[in-house]
């Protein structure tokens, strides 16, 4: 029997709206879930998938992706790549699977959310295979980590971290609970899919593939680009239902969920992405700076995305553009400094040739950062480990929950952005996040920072052992630095040098 | 006598801190409890000169003996600690 082809039938089988009698419209598409911003179903069934596919062909697709990614782990499963790896790889690994593995479960839920409450016929399509893309990347990245798990407790942090109290972790439930989690239909289109996905998956999955190849991981890097071919299709659920908002006057809402959902995901891929890709990976193996593959991947690719779809930049793009090469500097310091409250070993990635390579990328780098690292590294070389760490809490912001930071040094502009709402002092970490807040304060205004918990008495006691149960962070769980300061030994021999000429 | 948390941006560090003080605290005190946790760990010290305390934002110093409780700030607010050397 001859097949017709798919677009033969494929509009006329996604013609699955109908008008409802026995319940009303807004009883068979609660707003609250739906999202309709006041337009009826026929409104929505102009929506129209760049993407068209239909269950049998994605089928197929997808048994050869997954055929091809487990099979490449099969084959070098005896290879020895994490024993070998360099501590800063296996560290990049501990931290993105951490902080991704069960976000992508979470966002299978989101996807259903749209497939089943969104009133566009097309996205409810799309959707359905995306939340199937999103239950297959979560269940490869927690079964590639497993392996490791017996060789080192801090990759059991792929499976708990999700569930932990973790500072990190919290930064990142409360950006993918806003996003994702709490949002209805066509705003988890526009945020999840449109803003997150199109630029910033992107950049974590296939720059750190980039980056995985070079450093020989082709388990990892197999695996997170296999991944990144299906997010690819489905992040283009959101931009058809930004077409239809805006050809029906709803730009302004449209285009303040993208700018609420690309500033949080920038931070957080500031804390995550950047301290990665500038100091973790070995320098030999970095394909590009952070700040370079955030100009290639959302600067021109997604400034591009946005003004092709009517949009305009976020009013904030000139923040956006400064902080690219200032934030992560920060985020690295901070959780290099507080690296106890990690569940991986973070490398300083602060050798003289690192130095160099991080001046030539971000001039003033020296004078800056690198007057904090100068004392930092003083006081390893001088054997002072005391002062190398911590004794006090960063305060973290109340939008995004990471380290309210700024640039040191010579060109020091740390600044806190303080907001009273309903008698109750909020710190955020710069103007947009305050901003955030701003635009629906009752939505934020109840979740407690991590300071706020421990200001509260909610961590006891009130040290570092407190914190650490608190954060669920279990002995040999806790991060230190990756290669046990051996890094040092090339300032101890310069010293060594200048003293005896 | 009064716990009372602030939030110290220290001139030359990268990153906000949680720094609990009294309320029966000396601006100087209340500098050196801040400088704690940021001189020697990412900070330089500046031998001779000295630290000082001022609102975020603010123009003018709090008087270095005067105590934190009149300082009429919130809990939690943000101070400014500030290298200056010294007035002759
Ligand atoms: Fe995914
Ligand atoms: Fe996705």
């Amino acid at each position: 029997m001859a097949l017709l082809n798919r677009m033969d039938w494929y509009d006329l089988a996604r013609t699955t709206n109908w008008s409802p009698k026995y319940v009303t419209e807004d009883e068979l598409f609660p707003p609250l879930m739906s999202g309709a911003f006041g337009l009826p179903q026929n409104a929505w069934e102009k929506y129209d998938e760049p993407y068209k596919q239909t269950y049998p062909e994605y089928v197929k697709v997808q048994r050869d992706k997954d055929a091809g990614a487990y099979s490449v782990k099969a084959a070098l499963e005896r290879s020895r790549i994490f024993e070998n790896a360099d501590p800063g790889w296996k560290s990049v690994m501990k931290a993105h699977y951490g902080a991704i593995a069960r976000g992508e479960y979470a966002a299978a839920s989101a996807e259903a959310r749209m497939m089943r409450f969104s009133k566009a016929p097309g996205m409810r399509n799309m959707s359905t295979l995306g939340c199937l893309d999103e239950v297959r990347h979560g269940q490869m990245q927690l079964y590639f980590p497993h392996e490791h798990v017996s060789k080192d407790r801090q990759m059991d942090w792929a499976f708990k971290a999700y569930d932990t109290n973790e500072w990190g972790m919290i930064a990142a439930r409360h950006f993918f609970d806003d996003i994702m989690m709490t949002r209805d239909a066509i705003s988890v289109s526009i945020m999840l899919t449109f803003s997150f996905e199109t630029g910033f998956t992107n950049m974590q999955f296939l720059g750190l593939a980039a980056d995985a190849a070079e450093a020989g991981d082709h388990t990892f890097a197999n695996l997170i680009s296999s991944i990144q071919t299906d997010e690819s299709r489905h992040a283009q659920i959101g931009g058809p239902a930004l077409k239809v908002l805006i050809e029906n006057g709803q730009k302004a809402e449209a285009q303040k969920r993208v700018d609420i959902a690309v500033w949080g995901a920038w931070k957080l891929f500031s804390v995550l992405t950047g301290p990665i890709m500038d100091y973790y990976t070995p320098l030999e193996h970095r394909k590009q700076s952070f700040k370079e593959f955030m100009e290639e991947w959302i600067v021109a690719q997604f400034e591009r995305a946005l003004t092709d779809m009517g949009l305009d930049l976020p009013w904030y793009w000139d923040i956006f553009l400064k902080d690219i090469a200032e934030t992560h500097h920060g985020m690295h310091m901070g959780s290099y400094f507080w690296r106890p409250t990690v569940w991986w070993n973070p490398a300083a990635g602060v050798t003289p040739d690192e130095r160099a390579w991080l001046e030539e990328k971000y001039p003033g780098w020296n004078d800056t950062w690198g007057q904090c690292w100068d004392v930092i590294i003083d006081n390893v070389v001088d054997g002072n480990m005391a002062m190398a760490y911590p004794e006090t809490l960063p305060y973290v912001c109340n939008m995004c929950q990471l380290p309210i930071l700024g640039t040191p040094g010579k060109k020091w502009n740390v600044k806190d952005y303080p907001l009273e709402y309903n008698g109750r002092l909020y710190h955020f970490g710069s103007e947009v996040d305050r901003w955030c807040f701003e635009q629906e304060p009752e939505r934020y205004a109840g979740h407690l920072s991590i300071v706020d918990r421990f200001l509260a008495g909610m961590i006891q006691p009130m040290d570092l052992g407190g914190a650490l149960a608190y954060m669920n962070l279990a002995p040999g769980e806790c991060g230190d630095d990756a290669h046990n300061y051996a890094w040092a030994e090339v300032y101890r021999a310069l010293r060594a040098t200048k003293k005896a000429s | 006598m009064a716990l009372f948390p602030i939030t110290s941006n220290f001139e030359g560090d990268f990153v906000l801190q949680l720094v609990a003080v009294d309320t029966e605290n000396t601006m100087d005190e209340v500098a050196a409890a801040a400088a704690h946790h940021s001189v020697g760990r990412r900070v330089r010290a500046r031998p001779g000169q000295i630290l000082r305390v001022r609102r975020q934002g603010a123009e003018e110093f709090f008087p270095r003996s005067m105590r934190l409780g009149e300082a009429g700030l919130k809990p939690t607010e943000t101070v400014e600690i500030i290298w200056q050397a010294p007035q002759h």
